[in-house]
C-alpha cells in the first residue's frame, strides 16, 4: 500500500540556505494493505517529517515514494492535493478543525472538494457523524466540543471520502488516557471494519500496541521494521 | 468543487468582514461613478453638437473651392471639371455658381434696388433642392428669379432716403413695392472701365419668372437676384471679363483668365459618399470641404476627449483597487490556517485562487453596479439641473435638446468592464499568495 524506498531528507536552513540539517537517512520499508503500523521513536527523531513526506507537505531530497500503486515523488502541488483528496485521510493531533465551522460543515468540507451534488453529501455527512457517534452534535462548533469528539469530528472528515489510507501523527496527543482508549478501539473498528489501512505515530509504547507491526525511528535511521539494512 | 459551493464559502467570508466588505464597495462604487459621471460629460456635449449639425440640411454637399495642378499652382474650377464631377458616380448634381462681378441697380417701374447677382446652373439648384415660392424657374438668357426678400428692398426711384421709414424704424406703406414681382422686367445697366478709366455702359432688361422659397434659417435674408448662365455670358461678352467685372482682367489680382465658377457644390446620394468622395476628390488635387468631413474631426477630436476623461476616470478605479488589494490581503492572512487545513484534506490550490478571485470580482461587480446606479441618478440630475442654474446665473437660455450628461450603453459596459478588470487584477495577486499559503506552517496555530 505505501512503498518507501532510499528515502532520505535534510532541511535547508539559514539565509542563503547555508545550513543542512539531516534529518532522515536512507529509509525503506512497506506497508500492506489492511495492516496497522505504528512508527515509534522519540521527540526530534524524524517520525513527522517522515508523514510529512508521505503526505505531500514537503518534498524528499532523494528517495521513492509509492502509495497503492502510484509513483507519487515527483507530483506536482495540485497533483499531490487531488491524490490526498481521494487516498488519504488525515488525524492531526491538534485536530485541524475549522473552528468557524459547525462538526457538520467540517465533516462536509472533503465532499464539498470533491464537488459532490448536495444530496449525496447529506446522506453521507450524516452517515459518519453517526459512524463516529456525534448524531447529537451536528451544530457544535469545535471550540463547543471536547477533546476527544473534537478529534472524532477530525476523524469523521478522515473518513467522509472512503480513503484507502488514513495518516495519524500522534492521534492520541492531546487526550487522556480514557479518551485515548476508546479512540484506539474505534481505530482498530475502523479497520476491522472497513479494511482501512492505518499508518500511526506516536512516541508512546501503549499507543504504538495497536499496531500490528512496529517501526522504529531513531536519529533518522529506521532502526527496526525496514525492508534493508 | 462547484460554483455554489465556491459562492457559499465566498457569502461566509464576506459575511465575517460586513463594514471592511462595504467600505471596499463604497470606494469601488465611487470610483466607478466618478468614470462614468465624468465620462458622460464627453458623450452628451458630442450628442448634443452632433445633433446640431445633423439637423443642417447639406449633409450631402462637398464643396469644391479650387484645384492644384501637378505643378502645385492654384486653379480655379472650369467646366472642364465640372464635366468630370458630373462623370463620377457618387454625385448626385453638381451645382455651380458665379458672382456677378458688379452689383448692378435694378429698376422695375419706378422703384429700385441694388443686389447681389448670383449665375447659377438652375437643373441642377432644383435637383439639390432649391424651391420656389411662386413661378417658375428661367429657360432663357432674359429671365431671372430674385430671392424671397428682393422685393422687399425696392424703393422708389426719387425718395429722400430720410422719407423711407416712419419714426418707428419702419418703412412707410407708400414707399414699398406693393405688386406681384412676377411678370415683371427688371432694367439695369451694366458698366465697364477701358485703359483711362472711362466708363461704358450698356442697358440689360430681364423679366422676372420666379420668387425662391424663403430661407429655412430664420434671420437670413435673400434678396439675390439669381440669372442664368446665358445672361453671365452676355454680360461678359460686354465686359471683356469672364465675371462681368467692370475692371481690365490685368487690373485686379487673381482674377480668373478663363471662364470658371466660384462656387461649386457637389451633392451625392447618401451621406455614406460623401466621405469616399471627398477622398477622391482630393487624392486628385481638389480642395474640398464637407460638412460631414468636418463631422469625422469632430468625432474623432471627441473620441480623443472621451478616452480621456475615461482614462482619468481610470485612476479613480485603480485608486479603489488599492483597497480592494488590501482587503484581499487581510482576508487571505485572516483565512491563512483555515486555508492550510483545506490544502492538507487536498483542496486544489486552484479551487482556493478561485474562491478569492470570485469574492475580488464581487465585490468588483457590486461597486460597478451600485457606482453605475449613482452615475445615473447624477447624470440625470445634472441634465435637469445646470440648464436651470445657468439660465438663472448667466440669463441665457439653453439651445433646445442640449444635454449636458450622457450615458450610452457602450460608456456602461466599458466603465463595468474597466471595474471588473481592474478589481480581478488587484485581487489576483492575494489569491495566488493564499495558494501559496505553506500548510504546516498554516496548521501550526494553537486551537
Ligand atoms: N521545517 C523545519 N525546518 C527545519 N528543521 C525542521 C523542520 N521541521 C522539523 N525540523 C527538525 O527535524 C527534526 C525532526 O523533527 P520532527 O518534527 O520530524 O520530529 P518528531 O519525531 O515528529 O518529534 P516529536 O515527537 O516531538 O513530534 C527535528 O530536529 C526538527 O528540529
Ligand atoms: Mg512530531
Amino acid at each position: 500500500m505505501i512503498t518507501i524506498k532510499h528515502l532520505s531528507h535534510h532541511f535547508v536552513m539559514g539565509k542563503k540556505g547555508e545550513t543542512k540539517l539531516p534529518v532522515l537517512h536512507d529509509l525503506s520499508f512497506s506497508v500492506n494493505k489492511g495492516e496497522v503500523v505504528s512508527i515509534i521513536g522519540r521527540s526530534g527523531s524524524g517520525k513527522s517529517t517522515l508523514l510529512n513526506l508521505i503526505s505531500g507537505f514537503i518534498h524528499p531530497t532523494s528517495g521513492e515514494i509509492t502509495i497503492n500503486g502510484t509513483d507519487v515523488t515527483g507530483f506536482s502541488e495540485a497533483e499531490f492535493a487531488d491524490f490526498r483528496l481521494n487516498q488519504i485521510g488525515f488525524i492531526f493531533q491538534n485536530f485541524q478543525l475549522i473552528p468557524s465551522m459547525t462538526a457538520y460543515q467540517n465533516i462536509e468540507l472533503p465532499l464539498i472538494l470533491k464537488g459532490i451534488n448536495e444530496n449525496e453529501r447529506k446522506k453521507i455527512t450524516e452517515q459518519t457523524l453517526e459512524r463516529v457517534g456525534l448524531s447529537q452534535y451536528p451544530n457544535h462548533y469545535p471550540g463547543e466540543l471536547s477533546g476527544g469528539q473534537q478529534q472524532r469530528v477530525s476523524i469523521a472528515r478522515a473518513l467522509v471520502l472512503n480513503p484507502p489510507i488514513i495518516l495519524a501523527d500522534e492521534p492520541t496527543g492531546s487526550l487522556d488516557s480514557e479518551t485515548e482508549a476508546s479512540l484506539l478501539e474505534f481505530i482498530r473498528q475502523l479497520n476491522q471494519d472497513l479494511n482501512i489501512t492505518f499508518l500511526i505515530i506516536t512516541h508512546d509504547q501503549e499507543v504504538a500496541r495497536i499496531g500490528s507491526r512496529t517501526l522504529e525511528i531513531q536519529d533518522g535511521h529506521l532502526i527496526k521494521g525496514g525492508n534493508s539494512r | 468543487m462547484n460554483f455554489k459551493d465556491k459562492w457559499r464559502f465566498v457569502q461566509q467570508n464576506l459575511k465575517k468582514n460586513r463594514v471592511r466588505i462595504f467600505m471596499t464597495v463604497l470606494a469601488t462604487a465611487m470610483g466607478t461613478t466618478f468614470l462614468i459621471v465624468l465620462a458622460s460629460v464627453g458623450f452628451g456635449l458630442h450628442d448634443t453638437l452632433l445633433k446640431d449639425i445633423m439637423e443642417q440640411d447639406n449633409l450631402n454637399e462637398v464643396s469644391i473651392y479650387g484645384y492644384e495642378n501637378e505643378k502645385g499652382e492654384h486653379q480655379y474650377i472650369t467646366d472642364q471639371h465640372i464635366e468630370h464631377f458630373e462623370s463620377l458616380n457618387n454625385v448626385k448634381t453638381v451645382r455651380r455658381m458665379n458672382y456677378l462681378g458688379q452689383a448692378p441697380n435694378y429698376q422695375v417701374d419706378n422703384f429700385e434696388a441694388t443686389a447681389e447677382t448670383r449665375s447659377v446652373y438652375f437643373p441642377a439648384e432644383q435637383q439639390a433642392g432649391m424651391a420656389l415660392a411662386e413661378g417658375t424657374f428661367p429657360t432663357q438668357a432674359n429671365q431671372v428669379v430674385v430671392g424671397y426678400h428682393f422685393a422687399d428692398e425696392l424703393i422708389p426711384q426719387d425718395v429722400d432716403y430720410d422719407d423711407l421709414y416712419t419714426d418707428d424704424e419702419v418703412r412707410k406703406e407708400e414707399t414699398l413695392f406693393s405688386e406681384n414681382i412676377i411678370g415683371k422686367t427688371l432694367t439695369f445697366d451694366i458698366e465697364k472701365f477701358d485703359e483711362n478709366d472711362d466708363v461704358e455702359t450698356t442697358t440689360f432688361e430681364v423679366e422676372v419668372v420666379g420668387i425662391v422659397e424663403e430661407p429655412v434659417q430664420r434671420g437670413w435674408d435673400d434678396s439675390n437676384v439669381y440669372i442664368t448662365d446665358m445672361l453671365l455670358n452676355e454680360i461678359a461678352a460686354f465686359t471683356g471679363t469672364h465675371t462681368g467685372s467692370p475692371y481690365p482682367v490685368d487690373d485686379i489680382e487673381d482674377t480668373p483668365t478663363e471662364k470658371s465658377y466660384d462656387n461649386v457644390y457637389l451633392h451625392t446620394h447618401t451621406l455614406e459618399q460623401v466621405q469616399d468622395l471627398t477622398t477622391q476628390l482630393t487624392d486628385e488635387g481638389y480642395y474640398t470641404y464637407s460638412v460631414a468631413t468636418e463631422m469625422k474631426q469632430l468625432n474623432m477630436l471627441f473620441t480623443i476627449a472621451k478616452a480621456g476623461l475615461i482614462f482619468i476616470g481610470t485612476i479613480a478605479i485603480l485608486i479603489a483597487s488599492i483597497g480592494i488589494y488590501n482587503t484581499m490581503t487581510m482576508a487571505v492572512t485572516e483565512r491563512a490556517p483555515d486555508i492550510g487545513i483545506m490544502k492538507a484534506i487536498g483542496a486544489n490550490p486552484r479551487t482556493i485562487k478561485q474562491i478569492f478571485l470570485l469574492e475580488s470580482s464581487y465585490i468588483g461587480l457590486l461597486g460597478a453596479l451600485i457606482g453605475t446606479a449613482v452615475a445615473y441618478l447624477i447624470s440625470f440630475a445634472v441634465n435637469l439641473g445646470l440648464p436651470l442654474i445657468l439660465e438663472a446665473v448667466f440669463e441665457e437660455e439653453l439651445p433646445e435638446g442640449f444635454q449636458f450628461s450622457s450615458i450610452p450603453l457602450r460608456l456602461l459596459f466599458v466603465a463595468v468592464a474597466i471595474c471588473l478588470i481592474v478589481t480581478i487584477i488587484s485581487g489576483s495577486r492575494p489569491a495566488k499568495k493564499a495558494t501559496q499559503i505553506d500548510v504546516l506552517q498554516a496548521m501550526k496555530r494553537e486551537i
